[in-house]
């Protein structure tokens, strides 16, 4: 019977299945079926197993509800109540629709793995035909090895990039105006992010308010409402939600300025307007003094300071992975590290090398001619050689006329045309070209299937488990000599097809 | 046809080796030095008529030196061989074809007058030559036909290969056109440089080889039927022996090839140790107690 923890969402009676009455249960993690009168369930499937539902038509007399399951198998109930069966039906089919696919993802992410991988790779593919189809490995043994192999791969292409954020995404909220003096402002989910990861105070509070003390809705007013939005960010002293978060900033601000960017190629520190005299730029000497800046000065640089805080946490924000960051992030940012270090210009490591130590290193110099015993010739014959040649060649003219006879010029033209004495090799035919192209891809194929096995041979060693010892003996000898079999069968074949 | 201003230039390497073409033209009088010389001749001559914008230069390989036939350095305009009653630009030739084989003929009666007789230098000098052919085609698209006579050195492999190697960057071909023995450091040039090498069954008819298979330029062979080419041994000799070897034993340190193996490699003086195979303990039975 049902286990006493199970939850039970939906129970449905007068269904029959097979030809029987009974009741329907939908669980938490199954949906069951016993027949009437009776303890147990006949029928039970977990919701993980179900492939899919389908409904009879509307128009036809008998409501009925069917489950497919992955295995191909398929169960069949019928609703039998005389007044409520199609409500019983689609209350039932709901409540499926509902729950299959909070169990769908687990069972099938596997297969679907698989099957994307046999898809992908055509190799692997026609390597499954070949093993697992005809049996010589059984489908665990096949996917033992790959699947690890691949959810390495599998982990690192799961990282997407992240999307970044636009500078300009408060200034993208553009409020309308709501016909009688309000205003509208469009928040959508990715500027509440881009608030968040660019003004972390700002998601801190947010933390510590909703939903205990303001409502979303209130959150967002307020903070559009507060100066702290505004334009001209002048502390007004008023006590606001948001009047930390100015301060901070603020801090942030100066930490950021004081560490200055790290940067050896550029010195910021030494770049000033320099004026060549009167007339040209601005004055020399800066306005040190607070008190002597107007209004608008203040205001200006205000905006200036709000604008540069606001594009440094833009930036960063696109740095920092999780939480607080440090401002170090923007300045290591900015300049690649090989373009002020030289490894050649710098001290040597000193690693100590071991120099060759070579005895006989002419045997290098010697070319793979293979000693033979040379024709002896005595100094006579030099001698002699040297002298005939001297002799012929005082009197050399050229004779361009008689260079050879026609007989022999014919003869050689017989040797180098097709089929002469000097032309066989190339009659030789490459073998590729001689076995046709089918015989010659499932070759391959039994090729690739022999390599498999070889590799789940090779993979048993060293043999340190008991396992592994009866993997070898028992379990590889079988398949390797299924695809022995396999392979003289295919010759065979093939040998009779030629004769 | 060849583009009007792409200068293409060959060079022949001609093994003018004393020793052996003594010896040959004992052995067989009717194909001597001068009909070689004057095969060469003929096919220079082709070579330069086929396109207006085509170079020839040759080689003669001796085992004293290697010389420039030609172009020659040496040549003044006025010292054409006066005696003859047929001068060479009596017969109404192309002045071209006339001048080169006047060239070549002059220096090659003077090479072989100054040869001198050593019997250590036997070989001949056919690593340098190849140096020099290379030199020669820097500026302009060329190749190299080697015309060997004499047996390959064995100490002048390396320079071989080096040179090789080098014709092969530079994409300059070296064909070979072997008189007598086959030469193997030929087939390997051949082979790396993809040109041709061909054994000629008989020389006398020298002339109608050079002209059908080497006379016409890379491109223009594909769109020929030439000879295939030949199984090239690349098996390396053994140290120890020489002997060419297709499986062996490498000292990772020196590099050196040994057909057996041996604790010590002679070369480096580096001592192995190979680990001698795990000896399988057999199982031991426990002993069931008699019940």
């Amino acid at each position: 019977m049902a286990a006493s923890s199970e939850e039970v969402l939906l129970v449905v009676k007068k269904v029959r299945q097979k030809k029987q009455d009974g009741t329907l249960y939908l669980m938490a993690e199954r949906i069951a079926w016993g027949p009437e009168g009776k303890d147990r369930f006949t029928v039970s499937h977990l919701y993980a197993d179900i492939r899919c539902q389908k409904i009879s038509p509307d128009g036809k007399a008998k409501i009925q509800l069917q489950l497919v399951l992955h295995t191909g198998e398929s169960t069949t109930f019928h609703f039998a109540n005389e007044n409520s069966a199609l409500r019983d039906r689609d209350a039932a089919k709901d409540l499926l629709q509902q729950l299959l696919p909070k169990f769908k993802k687990k069972a099938n992410k596997e297969l679907e793995e698989k099957n994307r991988m046999l898809q992908e790779d055509p190799v692997l593919f026609q390597l499954y035909k070949d093993l697992v189809v005809s049996q010589v490995i059984s489908a665990e043994e096949f996917w033992a090895n790959r699947l690890s192999m691949n959810s390495v791969n599998h982990s690192t292409s799961n990282n997407k990039q992240e999307v970044g954020i636009s500078a300009a995404f408060l200034a993208d909220i553009r409020p309308q105006t709501d016909g009688c003096n309000g205003l509208r402002y469009n928040l959508t989910s990715d500027i509440i992010e881009s608030i968040f990861r660019t003004y972390p105070a700002v998601k801190q509070k947010y933390a510590e308010n909703v939903p205990h003390n303001l409502t979303e809705k209130e959150f967002w007013t307020r903070f559009f409402q507060s100066h702290y939005f505004h334009r001209d960010r002048i502390s007004t002293g008023l006590q606001d939600l948001f009047s930390e978060c100015a301060k901070q900033d603020e801090k942030g601000l100066k930490s950021m300025v004081g560490q200055g960017v790290k940067n050896p190629l550029v010195d910021l520190q030494s770049l000033e307007d320099k004026a060549l005299d009167e007339g040209y730029g601005t004055a020399a000497t800066p306005s040190t003094s607070n008190s002597n800046r107007t209004v608008k000065e203040n205001s200006n640089s205000a905006i200036i300071k709000r604008f540069n805080h606001h594009s440094a946490m833009v930036l960063a924000a696109g740095l920092r992975k999780h939480g607080w960051f440090s401002f170090h992030d923007l300045g290591d940012w900015y300049f690649p590290v090989g373009a002020i270090e030289y490894e050649d210009l710098q001290q040597e490591d000193g690693l100590k090398t071991v120099s060759l130590n070579l005895k006989k290193s002419d045997r290098y110099s010697h070319g793979p001619v293979p000693i033979q015993t040379q024709h002896y010739t005595t100094s006579q014959d030099i001698i002699n050689s040297v002298i005939l040649v001297q002799h012929e060649m005082a009197n050399y003219k050229p004779c361009l006329t008689q260079v050879m006879s026609s007989t022999m010029a014919s003869s050689a033209i017989v040797a180098l045309s097709p089929g002469g004495v000097l032309m066989q090799a190339g009659t030789q035919q490459a073998i590729n070209q001689m076995v046709p192209s089918e015989v010659q891809s499932e070759l391959k194929h039994l090729y690739t299937a022999a390599g498999e096995l070889l590799r789940h041979f090779w993979s048993c060693f060293p043999v340190n488990t008991p396992f592994l010892e009866e993997k070898l003996t028992g379990h590889l000898e079988e398949m390797l000599q299924t695809a022995y079999n396999k392979f003289h069968a295919w010759q065979t074949r093939r040998m009779m097809r030629k004769t | 046809m060849a583009s009007e201003d792409e200068v293409s230039l060959l060079v022949v390497v001609v093994d003018v080796n004393p020793i052996w073409w003594g010896q040959q033209a004992q052995r067989e009088p009717e194909f001597t030095l001068s009909k070689c010389l004057d095969s060469v001749m003929v096919m220079g001559n082709s070579h330069l008529v086929m396109n207006r914008t085509n170079k020839l230069a040759i080689i003669a390989s001796h085992c004293q030196e290697s010389h420039f036939l030609y172009p020659s350095k040496h040549w003044k305009a006025g010292d054409a061989a006066g005696d003859d009653a047929v001068s060479s630009s009596r017969d109404g030739k192309y002045e071209v074809l006339a001048v080169t084989n006047d060239q070549i003929s002059e220096e090659v009666r003077n090479l072989m007058a100054r040869t001198e007789v050593k019997g250590h230098q036997t070989d001949t000098l056919l690593a340098g030559s190849l140096a020099k052919a290379l030199c020669s085609g820097q500026e302009m698209k060329s190749r190299i036909l080697v015309i060997k006579a004499a047996e390959d050195c064995a100490l002048q492999y390396m320079n071989f290969m080096n040179v090789i190697f080098a014709a092969q960057k530079n994409s300059i071909v070296i064909d070979a056109c072997v008189l007598a023995t086959d030469s193997g450091l030929l087939q390997q040039a051949c082979d790396i440089t993809g040109g041709l090498y061909l054994k000629i069954p008989q020389k006398s008819a020298l002339a109608q080889y050079l002209l059908w298979v080497f006379l016409p330029d890379a491109n223009q062979r594909s769109q020929l039927v030439l000879p295939p080419p030949v199984h090239v041994d690349y098996r390396a000799a053994c140290f120890c022996h020489r002997n060419l070897i297709e499986i062996g034993y490498v000292c990772s340190v020196c590099l050196s090839i040994f057909c057996n193996f041996s604790p010590i490699c002679t070369t480096c003086e580096t001592a192995f140790k190979i680990p001698l195979p795990q000896m399988v303990k057999p199982k031991k039975k426990k002993l069931k107690p008699a019940t």
